[in-house]
């Protein structure tokens, strides 16, 4: 009996090993490649790692990819569309759960059901709106996203706060605070696990994001993720795939790093609301 | 009438009182809502009318007064477009590789770390990373790990058949795109499969063993039902999502600089929603595509609601937690 249990237990860590190779193997060989010479990469005979590691790759990427200016712009352009989408999101994911208005199901029914809407659907008469009112090429469309709150966001904080106990809102009213004073001062400051995946899920979007900043932005005020979809190239016009992936790995890193601090809050969020990160 | 009203049931200050504050409470209510509300209006009801009537226009996107209705023109043009065929035909069969297998895999690592395990926070951690990476970066991963010439797969398969050169992206697109989506879409799933596990009480399982049960069984008679809604869940969502991939296909375009707003995704990658966006933003056709748009929409509710019927044959709702 034992010795089958024993077995059985290898044949388990065996497989959980070998499935996390592959899944993580792609990710490694992304990683290697940044740290190789242009001359390593798809030289004859194969190279599998770099003879001498190649940091300076990672200076040159942020050099040829302007991460000063579009690393900035992706910065500014997710942290503004978080932090107002986070706010508003907050808000109405709070009238939802702990207040009552006449046609509360049926709006919160318009909330899900937009949901399911196919992003372009909504984009292309946006686009066509945004350019109208010469608000392309700028960060307003962003802005405004986030002014309106997003159904995502309001059916996570609607979950979130709807699983509040009664008293605390009546203790409040008993002391005479008004509902808004009750959201600030009671609810958010017990909410830090959903705000906080609501803040990393908004700032994925946006940062990882390719779609609307090219159909929206030029070349001036594009983000990270538009400029390193292009592979970097030498003055005659060669891919430089090696220092390419270093750009990659600078853009993906930050995303890597908060989620390693915030993994238990990211878990709780997808669980809530099934939503893509 | 509340003259008359009060006459009858005379007036109530109390009845007053309850009304004002009824109105009060109401205000706030949608006072918080405001910002959807509005933006519900402005950003959503607003373009959709218009997107329904540029359905029904032949607008290039810039010129209104060159625009006029053509009626169902658009629809029917799409009935009989071979390039519209063609890409529901490549967007089903991506659906028909990616949903099962997706889920699949969601579900299987899932019950692989439901089980005792040391370092399965770890595990837990490797699975979902590919979740977090942006699809510009996983499409390099993939791009790279497939390229003939730098790429490890060809370098691993060589191992066993030397010169081994495959150009993944050109010969199999498709394949190296299911891949990627599943590969991304994993981690998520995952994680919604294990909140789905620990909702099961562990005495059904024990009580199973008890009865002689071995492990395979406990899991295709006991776990699986029980985790049938969540598996319809990920189903749905997946649908939904494969339906309207777009980004994926565009950025596994083979070749290495030539990612424009042009660019459109080859053959066998060109997707429904990639054939709508070359409609609009490469040929300036935005009637047409709206049209498109429209016929997805269509599609995806359609699909969504047969889901929902075959679920009362296999989704089990019996136990409420």
């Amino acid at each position: 009996m034992r010795r089958v249990l024993r077995r059985r237990a290898v044949g388990r860590y065996a497989l959980v090993v070998s499935v996390a190779a592959i899944f993580s193997l792609p990710v490694a060989w992304l990683l290697i490649t940044s740290l190789k010479k242009q001359s390593e990469y798809a030289a004859s005979p194969f190279v599998l790692f770099p003879a001498i590691p190649q940091w300076v790759n990672y200076q040159l990427a942020i050099t040829m990819a302007d991460f000063p200016k579009y690393g900035t712009n992706s910065l500014v352009l997710s942290s503004a569309y978080t932090i107002l989408v986070v706010i508003t999101s907050a808000l109405v994911g709070f009238g939802f759960a702990r207040h009552r208005g006449p046609g509360r199901d049926r709006l919160f029914l318009f909330v899900i059901a937009t949901m399911m809407l196919p992003g372009l659907v909504l984009f292309v008469p946006q686009f066509v709106m945004f350019a109208r009112l010469d608000l392309t090429n700028s960060y307003w469309p962003w802005v405004l996203w986030g002014l309106s709150a997003s159904p995502y966001h309001i059916f996570l904080f609607r979950q979130f706060f709807a699983g509040f106990p009664r008293e605390l809102e009546d203790a409040a009213e008993v002391d005479g605070a008004g509902p808004l004073r009750v959201f600030l001062q009671i609810f958010v400051p017990n909410a830090g696990p959903a705000i906080a995946a609501s803040a990393i899920f908004a700032f994925l979007w946006v940062w990882g994001d390719y779609l609307y900043p090219i159909l929206l932005l030029s070349d001036q005020n594009t983000t990270l993720a538009v400029k390193l979809a292009k592979a970097l190239v030498d003055p005659r016009g060669n891919p430089l795939q090696t220092i390419t992936m270093a750009g990659t790995v600078l853009y993906v890193l930050p995303l890597v790093i908060v989620f390693f601090a915030a993994q238990r809050y990211i878990v709780r969020g997808v669980v809530t609301t099934g939503l893509k990160g | 009438m509340s003259a008359a009203a009060s006459t009858i049931a005379g007036p109530s200050a109390r009845a007053v009182a309850w009304r004002r504050r009824e109105v009060r409470r109401a205000f706030t209510f949608y006072a918080f809502l405001s910002p959807w509300l509005l933006g519900f209006a402005l950003l959503t009801a607003v373009p959709l009318a218009v997107a329904l009537l540029m359905s029904l226009t032949n607008y290039d996107g810039f010129n209104l007064d060159r625009a006029s209705f053509v009626g169902l023109d658009n629809y029917a043009r799409a009935l009989m477009d071979p390039d519209a065929h063609h890409a529901l035909q490549r967007t089903v069969i991506l659906m028909a590789i990616v949903v099962p297998i997706g889920v699949a895999v969601q579900l299987g690592l899932a019950l692989l770390l439901d089980q005792r395990l040391r370092f399965s926070g770890l595990f837990r951690t490797i699975f979902y990373l590919p979740h977090i990476i942006p699809v510009v970066g996983a499409a390099w991963v993939w791009k790279l790990f497939t390229d003939p010439n730098g790429g490890l797969l060809n370098a691993l398969i060589g191992v066993f058949r030397p010169d081994t050169y495959v150009r993944w992206l050109v010969e199999y697109p498709t394949a190296v795109l299911a891949v990627l989506v599943i590969w991304a879409a994993a981690g998520g799933g995952m994680v919604i499969f294990l909140a789905g596990l620990q909702g099961i009480p562990a005495e059904y399982r024990e009580a199973a063993m008890i009865d002689g049960a071995n492990p395979w069984q406990v899991t295709r008679f006991i776990t699986l039902p029980l985790l049938s809604p969540v598996i319809f869940f990920q189903l749905v969502v997946g649908v939904i999502a494969t339906l309207q991939i777009l980004q994926q296909p565009i950025l596994l375009t083979p070749g290495i600089t030539g990612i424009s707003p042009g660019t459109v995704p080859q053959r066998d990658n060109y997707v429904f929603v990639g054939h709508a966006y070359t409609a609009i933003f490469v040929n300036h056709n935005f009637g047409y595509g709206a049209a498109l748009l429209w016929i997805l929409f269509a599609l995806v509710l359609a699909l969504t609601l047969v889901l929902f019927r075959t679920s009362r044959r296999w989704v089990f709702y019996g136990v409420e937690q």
